[in-house]
């Protein structure tokens, strides 16, 4: 699986939009820097519920891992390289395994390091909590990458696909419907965030679920969407 | 000559040996187009050509073969084993897809490194040595595919495919973009590989670049297997058929009577521009019309084909 890691992270470093997504990551440190620059005292609810649920898990979490994993397999068949990777003698799963664990590789440290940047400057935070969202936020790049890995393989608007789903199902839904917790990645996130710190982040104690439920939802959709990916690549046409 | 739905061998011979590739009354459509249309087909060791205009199946006959695509009906299998879905028989196989795309970032050394990588080889040193000599490149090995020429991206493409040391070699087009020189190398190296026993398949567009290379020839039209067999009963068979000419002389009025009277020609019209000539021995009018323009003191400004294009080569052999 080495060299098709080794190709994988060559292909997601090598392109000019991991500036952007570098910039991207970076925001939330920014923003909190101005917070605690400009606020009188902390308002960690503030924090919690605008700058760490609202852009970081919900807008910043998945638009990186989105854009790295639609095109872990996306940019093969775009350039037309899949065949070179199908070709071989090799079982799916070993084709599968490396491009998402190069989408997390790339993508997960940069969202982590943003988000657990971000805690520590507005939130005056201990180890605890930015322990809790560097979870969080590690679990939400693996089941994101799995999800997004999948759409690039079935579909040429796999953006289109993930944007649909990440501002559809995840936001405008699961608003009004909680029962989309469960079903959610940004669920699972909120749900291990405040299952690891109860304390730090009671503010959005209302909208996470049970840690337990988080982490098995989470590792059922990774291996749920992996497996789709494998069995895509074994029944599709290549081009 | 025609093949409509019985089985081809390829050869025009029975076969002695088994069939590496053989493809059963298969079928591929994409919606309401229809790319190959109740193919049959077995292909023995040698080279084979498959020859036909682009866009008559011939990319989309070789997926169904590698097993990269399902078949909508019918059925393929390569080493008496199914295509479709057999990992392990990638092992055996090496494919040049139509499609000159490569990692550009990669040397030509670690492009041919990755692949003999996927195909488990170890130690895997010689083997890359070893297929990048076989086409020549080795000076520029360490260079990044993205600043060789298309000629030599071709080479390097080749020496990836080669690297396993494959029994049976599916390859697209792999002529697109080699000069004279590379094609003559490319033909020596499949003549070796031929000889050693293994099974060629190369699909080709052009008929010349075919010609002298394939014993054996796949026509396709259409998604159809139009003709199969020996070359040369394909050549004279294509050398029977009647082609228009083209020509344009000071003089079409006199030129143009004096064309018809010749054994070679079938039938002459004349416009204000030019004179249309059909033939059935077009060999024999190349020589006779600057003859016959020199006698007549007519001067000739041009001489042209009108119809050399393969689809109407091929429209005449499906005809028949």
């Amino acid at each position: 699986m080495r060299p098709l890691l080794g190709l994988s992270l060559r292909q997601l470093l090598g392109r000019r939009r991991l500036l952007l997504l570098l910039l991207l990551s970076a925001l939330p440190v920014a923003v909190a820097g101005i917070i605690a620059g400009f606020a009188e005292e902390a308002d960690s609810e503030g924090f919690v519920n605008g700058l760490l649920d609202g852009m970081i898990v919900g807008a910043i979490l998945p638009i990186v891992t989105m854009a790295l994993a639609t095109s872990a397999f996306g940019d093969e068949i775009e350039d037309r390289t899949l065949s070179y990777l199908v070709l071989k003698p090799l079982p799916r799963w070993r084709i599968v395994v490396p491009k998402l664990m190069a989408s997390i590789i790339v993508s997960g440290p940069l969202i982590i390091a943003g988000g657990v940047g971000a805690t520590v400057i507005a939130f005056e935070a201990g180890v605890q909590p930015a322990l809790a969202v560097a979870a969080a936020l590690a679990v939400g790049v693996i089941a994101y990458a799995s999800i997004f890995t999948w759409a690039g393989l079935v579909t040429t608007r796999a953006l289109g696909f993930a944007l649909v789903y990440v501002i559809l199902w995840e936001g405008v839904i699961g608003s009004f419907l909680t029962g989309i917790r469960y079903l959610s990645v940004r669920g699972y996130a909120l749900g291990i965030l405040h299952g690891l710190d109860d304390e730090s982040f009671e503010a959005v104690a209302e909208r996470a679920i049970e840690l337990p439920a988080a982490v098995g939802g989470a590792a059922a959709v990774t291996l749920a969407f992996a497996l789709l990916t494998v069995r895509r690549l074994r029944r599709m046409d290549v081009p | 000559m025609t093949a409509e739905s019985s089985h081809e061998t390829g050869t025009g011979e029975p076969p002695r040996v088994a069939a590496t590739i053989s493809v059963d009354h298969v079928s591929k459509w994409f919606g309401s187009v229809v790319a190959v249309n109740d193919v049959s087909l077995e292909i023995y060791p040698g080279i084979t050509g498959l020859l036909g205009p682009n866009g008559a199946g011939k990319t989309t006959l070789m997926h169904l073969m590698a097993g990269l695509a399902e078949p909508s009906r019918g059925r393929a299998e390569l080493l008496g084993e199914p295509a479709r879905g057999n990992v392990r028989l990638y092992g055996r196989l090496g494919v040049m897809a139509e499609h000159e795309s490569v990692y550009g970032f990669f040397t030509g050394k670690e492009f041919v490194e990755f692949s003999a990588r996927l195909h488990g080889l170890n130690p895997l040193d010689q083997a890359v040595d070893k297929a990048i000599a076989s086409v020549g490149l080795r000076d520029a090995q360490d260079r990044p595919l993205r600043t060789y020429s298309r000629g030599m991206r071709q080479r390097m493409r080749l020496a990836a495919t080669l690297v396993h040391d494959p029994e049976v070699l599916i390859l697209d087009e792999p002529l697109n973009g080699t000069d004279p020189r590379q094609r003559i190398e490319f033909e020596n190296q499949m003549r070796r590989l031929a000889a050693d026993g293994r099974t060629i398949l190369i699909s080709s567009h052009i008929l010349e670049e075919v010609e002298a290379l394939a014993d054996r020839i796949l026509l396709m039209v259409s998604g159809k297997l139009a003709a199969a067999g020996d070359f040369r009963a394909i050549r004279e068979k294509l050398d029977e058929r009647p082609y228009k000419v083209r020509i344009v002389t000071g003089d079409q009025r006199a030129m143009g009577a004096a064309l018809i009277r010749l054994d070679e020609v079938d039938s002459v019209a004349i416009d204000a521009d030019a004179i249309v000539v059909l033939s059935s021995n077009v060999r024999a009018l190349q020589r006779s019309v600057p003859r016959l323009a020199q006698q007549l003191g007519i001067r000739l400004l041009r001489v042209e084909p009108l119809d050399e294009s393969l689809e109407s080569v091929f429209s005449y052999v499906v005809g028949r």
